[in-house]
């Protein structure tokens, strides 16, 4: 018997070893998110013989983009160009949905770029900042 | 009793009032705008109306358009509901003008509690505790410098017609004043359109606790007790309870408070449903900060714990019938809890997580009472307030209640989007919480102290056989689909055309 069932669109139910799990999947653009029981794994598919579970996530070498997660507005900027940052360091503060939020910094690095202008309106996916 | 009733007003609490006015038979009328054709409460209600485009301030806030809505479908009163128009005297007069009930108190009242610091002055009159504070709306930095200088730091600058925490900021010395300032009344500028600000003393760690009221117009007022609010996020509430544990542990507390808020709320004129909120100190004692003239978001928790249907009371008193109820018929049975289940990311700093639902479980089984909004296919709108739904939970202490929200928490699927369904969990996990000493900044603080999870080993490797499992078995998406291409998806459409 295969321990692995699909029962609904995106879910598995999983036996093993006599025990019962459920397991939700969501796919995104670079992995597949597996969440049981309020625990999430993010699992990079590599080829169907051989995976490997990323373990937080990576450090990344280099320019990195900051994007707008979501459309919103440029309430503040919280940086200015050339400025050294932490990693987790607020950048700019963005409002949308009603509710203002800190972007932060993904890692410690140099403000190489600000394309983002106070007040104004952003679409999900436009470069707000760029880290190095 | 009236026969039609509109609800202004969109989400889970349009959903809330128009269950009581179907046990009521009651007709109800659903507003909505642009963004809400597909929305639960438009399927639901039996008339609905458009009113405007997206943006609240072109529909739920035109006052025109829902009385002109009104009108046109025969409506004899409207439910506010919270937020939008339910706290704007304008347009509680404006209703009364057309004829039309308003299901709330009246106009005057509002307006004098609307004044942050009219309501305090109030309060003072009314012999209630109030926290030290300015009186008057602050001319500048400098006279919030004054004040500092009286009473000391930390001292907190709030919106005077504000709420919700908008407008709102803490400042801990003369340094960080102007920026504070500055801050809090742009804030207090685009939430409310009025700038002005006052003063108040910081009560560090205080609890937040209200008191349920209720009124009928010939004076005649009950009240239902406390809800303990104290666990909020950037001063926004996430979790209530009913008993407050501090409260549940003081005997004469509930009395003592319900007493006051009653007193503040007479010297108001008020009617129909409100709530006066409470700060709490360490020592039990209680300052009145505010009070809500409207149906509060949390206010399932005490219809839990005393069975009563504050949406029916507040319909009954607006169609002037009166109020039965005397304080000794009300009575507090169990423990309540309610979670509120916002579309945002807990593994991403809380950020708004708007787009399509694909998958829904929702909890059921004994003591659940889920007040939502959503279902599966549906599109949660950016325009909008980000909560799906209210999760409440019913069981005899408030230790059995904790083990059946975890319970229903577990159960609870949200899918496509992301939700704080785990975050709640790792609160009603913690030792301080179970051992209520709860206070305003217990989130803030629970957020540093948390672990992170540490899964079971046995998941990891069970989640890496579901995502193969999944990448094998998934068929690739259709032609038409925009061209997203990703790593394991060429092997899975590989795999399957083997």
């Amino acid at each position: 018997m295969n321990p692995i069932e699909a029962v609904e669109p995106g879910v598995y139910s999983v036996l093993v070893d006599g025990r019962s799990y459920e397991a939700r999947v969501e796919e995104s653009d670079s992995c597949v998110v597996v969440f049981i029981d309020g625990h999430r794994f993010e699992v990079e598919i590599r080829d169907p013989r051989r995976w490997s579970r990323q373990s937080g996530k990576p450090v990344v070498e280099g320019r990195l983009n900051v994007t707008a997660p979501m459309p919103g507005k440029i309430v503040r900027l919280l940086v200015v160009e050339g400025d050294t940052v932490e990693s987790g360091q607020g950048l700019l503060v963005m409002e949308a949905m009603k509710m203002q939020n800190e972007m932060k910094a993904p890692k410690a690095g140099r403000v190489v770029s600000i394309s983002a202008r106070e007040g104004a309106t952003v679409a999900a996916g436009d470069v707000l900042a760029a880290i190095e | 009793m009236f026969r039609k009733v509109l609800i202004a007003n969109r989400g889970e609490i349009a959903v809330r009032v128009i269950r009581t006015l179907r046990e009521m038979q009651i007709a109800s009328v659903a507003v909505f705008s642009d963004a809400d054709r597909a929305s639960l409460h438009v399927r639901m209600a039996d008339e609905a109306a458009w009113v405007g485009p997206s943006p609240s301030a072109e529909s739920y806030l035109r006052i025109d358009r829902i009385l002109d809505a009104a009108r046109h479908h025969g409506a004899e009163a409207i439910h506010p509901g919270y937020g939008f128009l339910s706290e704007n005297a304008d347009f509680a007069a404006a209703c009364e003008e057309a004829a039309i009930v308003f299901i709330g108190p009246s106009a005057e009242s509002i307006r004098r509690m609307g004044s942050k610091t009219a309501a305090r002055q109030m309060a003072i009159a009314a012999g209630a505790p109030v926290v030290p504070g300015a009186h008057e709306t602050l001319g500048g930095p400098a006279d919030a410098r004054a004040f500092a200088q009286q009473f000391g730091y930390p001292l907190l600058l709030k919106a005077v017609a504000g709420g919700g925490g908008k407008g709102m900021r803490r400042v801990d010395s003369d340094a960080e004043m102007d920026a504070a300032f500055r801050d809090a009344s742009s804030e207090a500028e685009r939430s409310f359109k009025n700038p002005d600000l006052y003063v108040e003393k910081l009560i560090q760690r205080p609890r937040h606790i209200e008191i349920q009221l209720l009124g009928d117009r010939h004076g005649h007022m009950v009240h239902f007790g406390e809800r303990e609010c104290s666990i909020q996020r950037r001063h926004q509430k996430v979790m209530e309870e009913c008993p407050s544990p501090l409260v549940a542990a003081r005997p004469g507390m509930r009395e003592a408070m319900g007493e006051a808020a009653i007193r503040v709320a007479r010297s108001a004129g008020y009617y129909n449903a409100g709530t006066v909120e409470f700060l709490v100190d360490a020592r039990g004692d209680f300052y009145f900060l505010e009070m809500n003239t409207r149906l509060q978001v949390e206010h399932p928790i005490t219809e839990l714990v005393t069975g009563h249907d504050l949406v029916r009371l507040q319909l009954e008193v607006a169609a002037d019938e009166d109020l039965r109820l005397r304080q000794e018929d009300i009575t507090w049975r169990g423990s309540a809890i309610e979670c509120r289940i916002y579309a945002e990311d807990p593994y991403n700093n809380f950020f708004p997580s708007p787009g399509k639902i694909t998958r829904l479980t929702h909890p059921e089984g004994p003591g659940v009472r889920l007040d939502g909004c959503v279902y599966e296919g549906w599109t949660v709108p950016i325009d909008y307030d980000p909560l799906l739904a209210k999760l409440a939970v019913w069981n005899g202490t408030r230790e059995t209640a904790i083990a059946r929200m975890l319970r229903a928490l577990r159960e609870y699927d949200v899918g496509g989007i992301h939700a704080n369904i785990a975050f709640f969990r790792q609160i009603l996990e913690d030792e301080e919480f179970r051992a209520g000493r709860l206070h305003t900044d217990f989130v803030d603080e629970f957020l540093e102290r948390r672990k992170p999870l540490t899964p079971p080993p046995e998941l990891e490797s069970i989640a890496a056989l579901v995502a193969d499992f999944h990448a094998k078995h998934t068929a690739p998406r259709a032609e038409s689909a925009p061209p997203q291409r990703s790593q394991w998806r060429d092997i899975g459409r590989h795999e399957a055309l083997r």
